[in-house]
């Protein structure tokens, strides 16, 4: 026993942080179709432009946006629009493997 | 809560504890705040932004991290700076006006780490950007 409790000993359950999506949901298990799926993506993706957009537009005009929040908008949208492309070019990568296949 | 999530609201805090400090500092004079004494400089309290029963549950030792928040707004029982200045419209009976007790010293020092903590907060951010980016990278081709 050392001079200082570890913070572990004082917990009843261990500490543990959930990462990544875990069992999937009863709605994923009900069959949403790959299309909804990537169109939820992409609706996502376009609401986060427009949520940087708005940010943008209310910094030049009153400036009671702290810039933080702006830069970190245009960040998050400009990583979302990433992997909306990452997810595209893999896609089209798929789907020219398909059509190259030889039956 | 993601990193980034969690950065930003810290530097939403930092931002604000900013714009306390600077009030206080630019009411260091003011003698009448609203026809009730001197003006009272203020602290800005944060805390973690997490239920009650988050924070009641597993001893106080959060089992998930969540960001922070300003919990609130709290004046400095600091009392009264007193100055014999009969000629002051604020002067009372005895010719002294009330200042507030502004300890510069101490808005400075809190303004430094107030700057300190923002800087630390944005440079957690950008490692959390360059890891979410690295990790796009993966079989990239």
């Amino acid at each position: 026993m050392g001079v200082v409790d570890p913070v572990a000993a004082r917990l009843a359950v261990p500490l543990t942080l959930p990462i990544g999506i875990g069992p999937s949901p009863a709605h994923a298990a009900q069959g949403v179709g790959f299309a909804e799926m990537l169109q939820a993506g992409i609706q996502a993706v376009d609401h986060k432009i427009s949520n940087s957009d708005v940010l943008v537009r209310n910094f030049t005009l009153d400036g009671s946006v702290p810039i933080h929040q702006v830069t970190a908008a245009l960040e998050d949208a400009r990583m979302a629009v990433e992997v909306a492309m990452q997810v595209r070019a893999r896609l089209v990568e798929t789907y020219r493997d398909f059509m190259a296949m030889q039956i | 809560m993601d990193a980034m999530a969690i950065s930003r609201t810290a530097l939403d805090v930092e931002w604000q504890r900013l714009q306390v400090i600077a009030q206080n500092l630019a009411n260091e004079n003011t003698t009448n705040a609203g026809g009730d004494g001197p003006y009272r400089p203020l602290r800005l309290v944060s805390g973690p932004d997490a239920g009650f029963e988050q924070l009641v549950d597993a001893n106080g030792v959060q089992s998930r991290p969540v960001g922070v928040r300003v919990v609130g707004l709290e004046p400095l029982a600091d009392g009264a700076r007193r100055v014999h200045d009969p000629a002051h419209p604020h002067a009372d009976a005895d010719g002294f006006v009330t200042y507030p007790n502004l300890d510069r010293a101490a808005e400075m020092t809190l303004l430094i780490r107030t700057s300190r903590a923002y800087e630390a907060n944005l440079t957690a951010m950008t490692i959390a950007q360059q890891m979410y980016m690295r990790a796009l990278d993966l079989g990239r081709r």
